[in-house]
């Protein structure tokens, strides 16, 4: 009974609003540009129908997917092999990674390699910061115990500094992830001419709002999957080590 | 002070700041040898005069300031709206019931994304980047908090409640300082992101703002402009950060020495 009337609040809410936006929305009453559910769904089925629609979610993949990988190898790589960019790294930290998107549009085009360049960049720092402090934090103690039972460098930093570094790791690679599809968003609105942004952009030219609406959705739902499957990976690989911790209630 | 000493302060600080230096002789060397085209990336001289000049004349100031009051704004909106939002959700469980599945849904959703509907609704100018700014900063806000309200240890509750203590002094006197940290956790996190937006909503469209100054000067190709406008941005972000972490140091007084 308590389950029940929980998970009926925890709908309340999402639902109520829905169904507000779709009624008052077919009554005409809502303004034109907020669309209504329906109309969105029937608008992700036309350029589902198309293709369209895989044509610009690859594109988007690929740029986040091939842009987060380089920027956390990068940053995962420099942060933990040494600290001699610090200064440089908390300057550049503070700077919206953005602001170079005009010189990389010039530099590299219009088309993948801008926006894979703008997204490693803008990964690279909060996964470097993250695997600084990690590598820093890890306990001493594990450190000297390999020593002591001689284990060499190689095995020390494999086996006992990178797991030890891992829970904070993924939390950089989770702040990286979500800079990574702002940052593709902002890119793909400002010069592109394929993607999920570049629909959503076409979409308010035409004063097709439903498609933009559309474009909005995929555009959610793929940052929430990415989130998700980082977390799954996470949660696989770190089982042990989250247990009794403030994370596992974050789940 | 021996001479030792000082050597050693001398060479931790050369060790601590030697990278920007050496990152602007690299530029320079690359610019100079034409490995770099230099009207994409203009040589350290240049970007230095657009700096003085650009500032010198106001137009900087003048950009600036309004982008960071603009994140300012909407930052603050979002911690006065937060804070009493994260307590409710930590104190009432129909409140937690209600918003948990908004705020935690939500929280990995790109909301970049809804930019654009933003701009229908409440115009192209400052409101919709305040507006946007304020949601941005609050789901970090809400969600660092909450978890730190909800973190305090119960056994310091019981033993205010054991003292005869009131709700209310039990929220101001206990809970608070307990969440403090994370309350600044959930501040620090959502700071930087107030100016990241701010720029980027102003590049998508503005008239006004360090983004539509980084936009304008580099679709006249006239990139020390940008590179003085990032360097602003860079310095805007770390004073704001600097100040951040002066008003925790008064707040959280018992952990100053752990940051």
């Amino acid at each position: 009974m308590r389950v029940a009337s929980r998970t009926m609040q925890n709908w309340l809410l999402p639902v109520a609003a829905l169904a507000a936006w779709e009624t008052l929305g077919a009554a005409g009453a809502l303004p034109r540009y907020l669309s209504t559910p329906t109309a969105i769904l029937a608008a992700l089925w036309e350029i589902a129908r198309t293709g369209e629609l895989f044509t610009a979610l690859a594109a988007s993949l690929y740029r986040v997917a091939a842009g987060f990988v380089l920027g956390t190898a990068g940053g995962m790589l420099a942060g933990l092999a040494a600290g001699i960019f610090d200064p440089l790294v908390s300057f550049l930290y503070a700077i919206p990674k953005v602001a170079f998107l005009p010189v990389l549009l010039l530099l590299l085009g219009l088309g993948h390699a801008s926006k894979i360049a703008l997204i490693g960049f803008s990964c690279f720092f909060p996964v470097f910061i993250a695997s600084r402090h990690a590598v820093l934090s890890v306990n001493k103690l594990f450190v000297w115990a390999a020593q002591n039972m001689g284990a060499p460098p190689r095995a020390i930093f494999f086996r006992v500094i990178i797991p030890g570094a891992a829970p904070q790791l993924f939390a950089g690679f989770r702040i990286a992830l979500a800079h990574a599809f702002v940052v593709l968003f902002a890119a793909e609105l400002i010069g592109s001419k394929a993607g999920l942004g570049t629909i959503i952009s076409y979409a308010e030219e035409w004063v097709r709002f439903d498609l933009m609406f559309a474009g909005i959705l995929c555009f959610a739902t793929l940052g929430f999957l990415g989130d998700r499957l980082l977390l799954a990976i996470r949660w696989r690989l770190l089982k042990g080590q989250m247990l009794g911790t403030e994370e596992l209630l974050r789940q | 002070m021996s001479a030792g000493v000082i050597a050693s302060r001398i060479s931790s600080s050369f060790a601590r700041w030697y990278s920007i230096p050496l990152l602007l002789l690299i530029w320079q060397a690359a610019v100079a040898s034409g490995l770099l085209q230099s009207r994409l990336l203009p040589a350290p001289g240049t970007v230095w005069t657009a700096l003085i000049d650009e500032t010198g004349n106001g137009a900087l100031i003048h950009h600036a300031s309004v982008t960071v009051s603009r994140a300012l704004t909407g930052f603050a909106l979002a911690t006065l709206a937060g804070i009493p939002f994260s307590v409710a959700m930590a104190r009432s469980a129909l409140v937690r019931n209600l918003f948990e599945p908004i705020f935690f849904i939500g929280y990995p959703i790109p909301k970049i994304a809804l930019f654009p509907v933003f701009t229908y609704i409440f115009g192209i100018g400052t409101p919709s980047k305040i507006a946007f700014t304020f949601l941005e900063c609050l789901y970090p806000i809400v969600v660092t908090c909450y978890f730190g309200f909800r973190s305090v240890q119960t056994r310091l509750i019981w033993s205010a409640q054991n003292c005869g203590a009131g709700r209310m002094t039990i929220l101001r006197r206990v809970i608070l300082p307990a969440a403090m940290p994370s309350i600044f956790s959930g501040l620090r996190i959502a700071l930087p992101i107030s100016i990241i937006v701010v720029v980027i909503t102003e590049m998508i469209g503005d008239s006004v703002g360090l983004g539509y100054y980084i936009t304008i000067w580099s679709t006249r190709f006239h990139f020390a402009n940008v590179y003085a406008a990032i360097i602003v941005i860079g310095i805007c972000g770390m004073a704001l950060d600097q100040a951040l972490l002066a008003v925790r140091c008064r707040a959280v007084y018992w952990q100053r020495g752990e940051s």
